[in-house]
């Protein structure tokens, strides 16, 4: 089978995990909480108790014989619908945009769902990017060394440190280094760096009025640089400093323990021992020869890197009062706004799922023992 | 001349040998043997916790004492820290007035029932449908594989919120939410132990003789596979604190007064600059237990590798 008719099962098999996810997700909470729910992401603040009825009707969230919005909202038991009608109906409104109207704490009815996520969205994937960066940035030079100086201070230092950081919990650490950079290293009642919140104008080192950038993609790293706003870009560095060590401590810890297991086994094989006794100079033996072969496990188990990264970043936005996504979906869960939370988790499974294609993808092309 | 008598020594052979072995290994490797009696002393102390405090303080408010620390050892730079009356509050108290030290041993048993409860189950449904699912093959193989890429395509906090959004806030829903991401783990490890070792030579052998399919699978096959679940089950125990801790943390606790670690932690929250004791502490002991179970972990695998098997 060739690697692009693969890449096509593959896709098959998102759309597949989309349907049952959206499925199960649907059924589970439309099942277990009362219709009211069901129908509030809807309504508009100014609607009559006709037009409510009116609207759970077509979207078959009522039974077209309910008498009244009372009888509805009473659970009377002619007006429940079945679940599968209300479905249809929600994929055709989904696939035309239509998620409702959100229900998170102060902007009930007013902000539309989608609308609220889009603007939401990308200052989660700055952090997640940037965690993913930190991540694979740090994790192989440390596994590396530790690996090549098997048993020395470095590589006992550096393993205790990843077993450290494996066993953080985030939000405990997000809070820690807030604590030593904003209450410790203070200087004059201000802190190294601020504490919360996606522009840091509240520290030592940030300016305390940027100015204002142009929106090309959301990011404010980005669109600062593109606006040409330098205090702005640099005010929005520091602000995502804390919250991205805090992310991927945890997932560089467990990379750098998989890079140093993967390249100690790479250093036992016999090519290197071949290598060196051609007289190769150390740095091309271990950089040339055995890293390649080491980097196959850890490009597998970054999937599973980007996976508890994204997890992560739900912890880490709580901490920080950074207003992505992950901070929307726990006052959504606290609303129970169930369109809100349908919309996060079909868009991180297909994010996930894609990612997890991705990294199949290389290593189908960096291994050539890998023929699909 | 006198004639040196050899005296017979009887050899260990078999298990014995591999576990004295084990145990030698085990001894020689401190950071192994500092895991273990952190997971082993955390285990003990939880057991022991409502000897030790009393397990009703947790519902008392007592007001007289809210935010203050008075251990002489250590001070914080923060205004406004009151004086504790009464007798030294080592870790200082939270917003109830409550002994953040007595907290904190009281939210131990709670922390590792669900967290054993948790792994054991998830160790139950994952091995029961991995090895299955190896031996069987085919097509019911191929439907369990894409049931836990369901399962694998979100995070597992996510999944987690998800079901707590829906279920409600209860301890029981909060075990429920935390064990649906985890089995799909245990399916795939189990299953591709079991699926190599199925074509070895003696399970061919079994099957010659007439022994059933579940005779195979139960005594022969899993006893020889079952070496890297039990290290992903002792990882596993810290984990599962981890996430659902977390879940505590962003607020799914069926109390807010609950004594239990990720819990202890909300309650700092809104006194991050002004009390930190309440939130360093909790998670400080977080972090020690789960590191405990990971170091521990980490020596059953180096003690369990395979090669030490004949």
């Amino acid at each position: 089978m060739k690697l692009y008719e693969y890449a096509l099962r593959r896709m098959f098999l998102l759309i597949f995990v989309l349907f049952a996810i959206s499925l199960i997700v649907f059924y589970m909470a439309r099942g277990a909480l009362p219709p009211e729910y069901s129908l509030a992401p809807y309504i508009t603040p100014k609607m009559t108790d006709a037009q409510k009825l009116q609207l759970a009707q077509s979207l078959r969230v009522a039974t077209a014989s309910c008498p009244s919005y009372q009888a509805f909202s009473s659970h009377d038991p002619q007006c429940v619908a079945p679940l599968w009608g209300q479905y249809v109906i929600w994929l055709g409104l989904i696939a035309q945009g239509n998620w409702g109207y959100s229900q998170l704490p102060g902007l009930a009815g007013t902000a539309r769902t989608w609308d609220v996520f889009t603007g939401r969205f990308p200052f989660t994937a700055q952090l997640a990017i940037g965690g993913s960066i930190v991540t694979f940035l740090i994790a192989f030079p440390m596994g590396i060394i530790s690996a090549t100086r098997n048993n020395k201070l470095p590589d006992h230092a550096s393993r205790i440190a990843a077993l450290v950081g494996y066993s953080l919990p985030i939000y405990w650490f997000g809070y820690m280094l807030q604590i030593v950079f904003v209450l410790y290293l203070a200087v004059g009642g201000k802190g190294l760096f601020q504490g919360s919140g996606a522009l840091a104008t509240e520290c030592v080192i940030c300016f305390s009025s940027p100015g204002s950038i142009n929106t090309f993609t959301g990011m404010p790293i980005l669109d600062s640089v593109l606006s040409g706003n330098l205090p702005y870009f640099w005010d929005s560095l520091l602000s995502t400093v804390l919250p991205i060590i805090a992310l991927s401590l945890a997932t560089l810890s467990s990379l750098t323990r998989i890079v140093r297991s993967s390249m100690m086994e790479a250093l036992r094989q016999d090519y290197v021992l071949l290598a060196r006794s051609k007289g190769l100079r150390e740095r091309v033996v271990v950089y040339r020869h055995a890293l390649r072969n080491a980097m196959l496990p850890a490009i597998t188990v970054s999937g599973v890197i980007f996976s508890t990264l994204l997890g992560g970043v739900v912890l880490t936005e709580t901490v920080f009062a950074y207003p992505g996504i992950g901070q929307a979906i726990v006052s959504a869960s606290l609303v129970v706004d169930i369109n809100f939370l349908e919309l996060y988790v079909l868009v991180i499974a297909s994010i996930l799922v894609i990612t997890n294609l991705c990294v199949d993808m290389i290593y189908a092309v960096l291994d050539p023992r890998i023929r699909y | 001349m006198t004639e040196t008598e050899e005296v017979p020594v009887k050899a260990l052979t078999g298990r014995r040998a591999e576990l004295k072995h084990a145990y030698t290994l085990y001894k020689q490797n401190p950071v192994v043997v500092a895991g273990s009696i952190i997971a082993v002393g955390s285990i003990v102390l939880a057991l022991l916790s409502n000897v030790i405090v009393n397990p009703n303080i947790w519902q008392v408010e007592q007001l007289g004492q809210r935010l203050c620390w008075n251990n002489p050892t250590f001070s914080w730079p923060v205004t406004n820290v009151f004086d504790c009356p009464g007798a030294t509050y080592p870790l200082g108290t939270d917003s109830w007035g409550r002994n953040v030290l007595q907290m904190i041993i009281l939210a131990l048993p709670l922390d590792m029932e669900i967290s054993l409860t948790i792994v054991v189950s998830a160790t139950l449904i994952g091995v029961a449908l991995g090895s299955f699912a190896a031996y069987v093959g085919g097509k019911v193989d191929e439907a369990i594989l894409r049931v836990t890429d369901i399962f694998f395509a979100l995070p597992a906090l996510v999944l987690a919120i998800v079901v707590m959004t829906i279920l409600g806030r209860t301890i029981m829903n909060l075990t429920i939410a935390v064990l649906i991401p985890w089995w799909p783990i245990y399916v795939r490890l189990i299953r591709s132990q079991v699926l190599s070792e199925k074509e070895r030579p003696y399970v061919e052998a079994l099957r010659s003789t007439g022994a059933s399919p579940v005779r195979i699978l139960f005594l022969h096959i899993l006893p020889n596979t079952i070496y890297p679940v039990i290290v992903q089950m002792t990882l596993d125990i810290g984990n599962v604190i981890l996430t659902f801790s977390a879940l505590m943390f962003l607020g799914f606790s069926p109390n807010p007064l609950l004594p239990e670690l990720g819990n202890l932690v909300t309650e700092g929250i809104s006194y991050v600059f002004t009390a930190p004791w309440l939130i360093v502490f909790p998670g400080l002991t977080i972090l020690i237990v789960v590191l405990g179970f990971n170091l521990l972990g980490d020596g059953v695998r180096d003690v369990l590798d395979p090669r030490l098997r004949r």
